[in-house]
């Protein structure tokens, strides 16, 4: 079937608008409301509920980025973030974004489930995190590149939300026809969920290494040399989260050839990968029970 | 440059007996700049009324013909004078209010917008006779014209507020408060269940560049006007995270950073004269602060840098 996809700048539009408006995950919302009520949460509390959501996390760099900008460098880390803005301030924030209500959970999610994309968004996050610890990068510096996993596909919220059924066609399409899932998106939207994180990450200041890992995640050749490191490893994890299965986001078939070509590329050996995918099952586990998702 | 403490007291406006000497309006400063002729206030707390009396009074029309207010921050003790500053209800008079954006970046005229609406008070912003500008501050550099170099730098306190640093010609004033020393909010007890290594670990590291950032923010200061609600024993018992400062503290990082004289201020609505006066004679003595003038801020009093 051939779509002719409706008015490109009306399509951007309503991303907008929906950019705007995003909301935290209903996944993680109730935990968000019960940890930010609570005054006496602490610190470790709301920065382990806050780096299990993708909108909050990102949410909370913004602010730290977009008022800050006299900094130097963007700040990626959550930790500093905290210490900078404090935890009232954090807290109220995240509850602010925690009430919106335009994302009404998985009713609006025909393509894939909101526990799917969290699981597969945090997923993503986990194994890059791992393979930045593999690659010997310091702590500091590993919780970037679970930042810069866990925010990589942002952009198919508001793809999802403003455009429930085509959404859900892409996804059919892509599995059906092995077809990239971008050129599905593309074909059928006129944008792709690239594009629309790309936007996300520079209207939301994130700095140039989230701006490229969101637009370059599928193409990482494509990043400039600086962030090229992070975008392949980030890519990589991509495609182990798709290979084992955990979550998924629409686009479930793994490509075997970039797989070993990412391996190659990250300087990691692929036999290694298993030894720490139990450490994997056992991070994501352990936000499961945090967000008292294994009892739903 | 002239500078005049029109209210000095913290949280909440204290009148009484017990604070005739200090004072118990809510912080509001006034910079005269001589030449060329200039007003810039920093805050509309309650004593910001005076002042808006005292140019009408004074039939100072040029003075409230352009004026710049400065908002640290938008939290009620800060604001609640702007409503009853005579100046603003004035069709001549022309106003920029600066101020920081809240944490959901609502526009600073949004929320200042809050107050003067008619369920607090009778007349609406939109009521208001004066012309204002509205400008929301962030962290950076702005040129103010005339030679009035601004820079704002985000202070720790529970609501994004901004320090003030004016630099004119030679000479450089600042404010820092509301705020308290930055510190590592995330546990560092390694028998804490929630205990993270790296956690606590990079959480001392930015806390310990916060401060060394705040310290460069009023380095070489002819004068800072600091926070210093609290004694370092208030401090340390229940009042952490309140956003305010012990006075060890601050006359310590003053010191490192070479700030020239040092004005105390945001005085605890519970303190009295006396106990000011007390803590004075603690902390301002010639013979513990050096060549350093250290005084607690007087709702009145002027100093020329």
């Amino acid at each position: 079937m051939n779509h002719v996809y409706p008015n490109r700048e009306l399509h951007l539009k309503r991303i907008q608008v929906a950019i705007a408006k995003m909301p935290s995950l209903s996944t993680t919302v109730v935990k968000v409301l019960e940890t930010c009520n609570d005054p006496r949460a602490s610190a470790n509390q709301l920065k382990q509920v806050i780096s299990l959501d993708p909108v909050l996390t990102g949410r909370v760099l913004k602010l730290i980025n977009s008022a800050y900008f006299a900094l130097g460098q963007p700040i990626t880390s959550l930790t500093r973030a905290i210490i900078m803005l404090g935890v009232n301030t954090v807290k109220n924030l995240a509850l602010s974004f925690a009430i919106l209500k335009n994302m009404k959970g998985s009713g609006t999610f025909h393509a894939f489930s909101t526990d799917q994309f969290w699981l597969h968004c945090l997923g993503v996050g986990v194994v890059a995190k791992s393979l930045a610890a593999v690659k010997g990068l310091l702590p500091a510096e590993q919780e970037a590149y679970f930042v810069a996993g866990l925010l990589h596909d942002l952009g198919k919220l508001p793809l999802n939300n403003q455009f429930p059924d085509e959404y859900f066609q892409v996804c059919q399409s892509a599995g059906k026809k092995r077809d990239p899932f971008q050129h599905a998106e593309d074909r059928l939207l006129g944008i792709d969920h690239c594009k629309v994180g790309a936007m996300i990450a520079r209207r939301w200041r994130l700095g140039v290494a989230l701006v490229e890992t969101m637009s370059h995640h599928h193409q990482p050749d494509d990043a400039t040399e600086t962030s090229r490191d992070l975008v392949s490893t980030i890519s990589l994890a991509n495609q182990i989260a798709i290979e084992l299965n955990i979550g998924t986001a629409g686009d479930f078939t793994s490509d075997h050839a970039m797989l070993d070509l990412l391996t190659d590329k990250v300087g990691v050996d692929y036999s290694k990968l298993s030894d720490f995918r139990e450490s994997i099952s056992r991070e994501i586990e352990k936000a499961k029970i945090f967000l008292e998702i294994v009892q739903k | 440059m002239m500078i005049k403490f029109w209210g000095v007291r913290g949280s909440i406006p204290s009148p009484g007996p017990n604070t005739v000497k200090y004072g118990g309006n809510t912080l509001c400063l006034e910079l005269r700049l001589q030449d060329p002729d200039r007003l810039i206030i920093i805050d509309a707390g309650s004593g910001i009324r005076e002042l808006g009396d005292s140019l009408s009074f004074n039939g100072g029309a040029k003075d409230h013909l352009n004026t710049e207010i400065f908002l640290t921050h938008t939290h009620l003790d800060h604001i609640l004078g702007l409503p009853f500053f005579a100046p603003i209800h004035d069709p001549e008079t022309r106003l920029k209010i600066y101020g920081p954006v809240t944490c959901e970046e609502d526009p600073l005229e949004e929320v200042l917008g809050g107050q003067l609406s008619y369920r607090y008070f009778p007349v609406r912003q939109h009521e208001l006779g004066a012309r204002i500008e509205y400008i929301d501050l962030k962290e950076g550099k702005y040129d103010l014209g005339q030679g009035v170099t601004l820079i704002t730098k985000y202070l720790n306190h529970p609501l994004l507020a901004l320090g003030y640093r004016l630099e004119y010609g030679d000479k450089t004033v600042c404010t820092a408060y509301d705020t308290e020393p930055f510190y590592n909010v995330f546990c560092t007890d390694p028998c804490d269940p929630s205990y993270d290594e790296v956690l606590a670990s990079e959480g001392d590291w930015a806390a310990r560049d916060e401060n060394r950032r705040m310290e460069e923010f009023f380095k070489d200061a002819d004068l800072l006007i600091h926070d210093g609600q609290y004694t370092q024993a208030e401090y340390d018992s229940g009042k952490r995270g309140w956003g305010h400062s012990p006075i060890e503290h601050v006359l310590a990082a003053a010191g490192r950073a070479n700030a020239k004289r040092l004005a105390i201020c945001h005085h605890d609505p519970l303190r009295t004269d006396s106990q000011l006066d007390e803590l004075s004679h603690l902390f301002c003595n010639p013979g513990i602060a050096g060549d350093k003038v250290i005084f607690f801020a007087r709702e009145g009093q002027e100093v020329e840098i």
